[in-house]
């Protein structure tokens, strides 16, 4: 049986309903500001190697930062595979420090980008433990160049702090 | 194409300069491989629009929608050279990220069935706009009623507007939507819209 709403659209009304879409697309949904140059900040690496493993780690769903894209400090979590990795971050004057753990624990290098700010790297202990100061707030990644076994880099998706 | 020529002739131009749709794309992902800075980036710059608007469509939050875009950059970094066919890498970049954004919200509904003390707290399915996006009335019943479609018709219809548009053409020839036709299951996602939308304000 046939109801109003199955009656086929005419043109003029899909052209209608597409605007609302369009609508959606372009003001309701837009692409957040600076998520372009925050994606080109990611994938711009220096010594990606054909040799390196390179795998994009996932920052945990509940990041207890308040509103992790406003930046308070606070502990967030990234995993891949097996690799577990959680940061602190504290404060400190205009500037911040991390506090890292990674589980499994390795001597792995720890690098830490922020946009237009250069980077800083360590290297963790065998407990897995890292610190970095001085890091400057802003557009960060980390990264992990895991050694021993077949060498792998394990980069984040970028996130303010 | 006589500009293909001429560029051959310029090197100092990038090698995608003065090329579109599919020939633009391929020619980024050749040069990327030969290590040309920047080659990336033009394909950062132009596609994530198509990226956002599908990981948005398959029903993630802003903010999860942002770091599945820019995992799917990071994997096309590290696959550039394995990608067998550099011609498709606008459909490679749709499936990578159709799967990422399934990973993710598997993973999120995975979390929420753990924690049901969290579910009681998720304020909303509906992944919200931008803060200050739904300024009328109008708008509002608008964003609820497309997010009462299925995630098929929403990445559909966003998808159908993007293909609309000249710089996007090369959506249309990935998904095979015929040129300027809606097609039918386009047409019922309008339509089903369309009664989502004038069900939804309680009898206008």
């Amino acid at each position: 049986m046939r109801t109003m709403d199955d009656y086929e659209m005419d043109p003029a009304e899909q052209e209608f309903w597409l605007a609302q879409v369009a609508r959606i697309v372009d003001e309701l949904d837009p692409v957040p500001a600076g998520l372009v140059e925050r994606a080109q900040f990611a994938i711009d690496l220096e010594d990606i190697d054909a040799e390196v493993e390179l795998e994009a780690a996932r920052w945990a769903d509940q990041r207890p930062l308040a509103g992790v894209r406003g930046g308070a400090p606070g502990t967030i979590t990234f995993f891949v595979g097996d690799l577990t990795v959680m940061v602190n971050v504290t404060r400190t004057g205009e500037k911040q420090r991390i506090d890292g753990w990674l589980v499994p624990a390795g001597e792995h290098g720890v690098e830490v980008r922020v946009a237009d700010q250069g980077s800083k790297t360590t290297t963790a202990d065998e407990g897995g433990r890292f610190v970095l100061t001085e890091i400057p707030r802003g557009t960060t990644q980390i990264l992990v160049r895991m050694n021993g076994g077949k060498p792998r880099t394990v980069v984040t998706p970028t996130v303010e702090l | 194409m006589g500009a293909v020529t001429e560029l051959h002739a310029t090197r100092t131009n990038p090698p995608w300069e003065g090329l579109e749709g599919t020939e633009r794309h391929a020619a980024c992902v050749i040069a990327a491989r030969e290590g040309h800075r920047g080659a990336l980036d033009v394909l950062v710059a132009e596609l994530t629009p198509l990226v956002w608007h599908i990981a948005r469509g398959a029903g993630l939050d802003r903010s999860a929608a942002e770091d599945v875009a820019q995992t799917v950059w990071l994997a096309l970094l590290r696959h550039v050279d394995s990608i067998a066919e550099p011609r498709a890498v606008v459909g490679w970049l749709i499936t990578t990220t159709r799967r990422e954004a399934k990973r993710t919200r598997q993973r999120s509904a995975t979390q929420v069935e753990l924690l049901p003390e969290v579910a009681e707290h998720v304020p909303s399915t509906e992944p919200m706009p931008e803060a200050e996006a739904l300024r009328t009335e109008r708008d509002r019943q608008l964003w609820s009623a497309f997010h009462r479609l299925d995630q098929r018709c929403q990445e559909l219809l966003r998808l159908t507007v993007l293909a609309g548009r000249a710089e996007y053409k090369v959506v249309a020839e990935v998904l095979r939507m015929p040129h300027g036709s809606i097609g039918p299951t386009r047409g019922r996602c309008l339509t089903a819209l369309r009664s989502l939308y004038d069900n939804g304000d309680g009898g206008r």
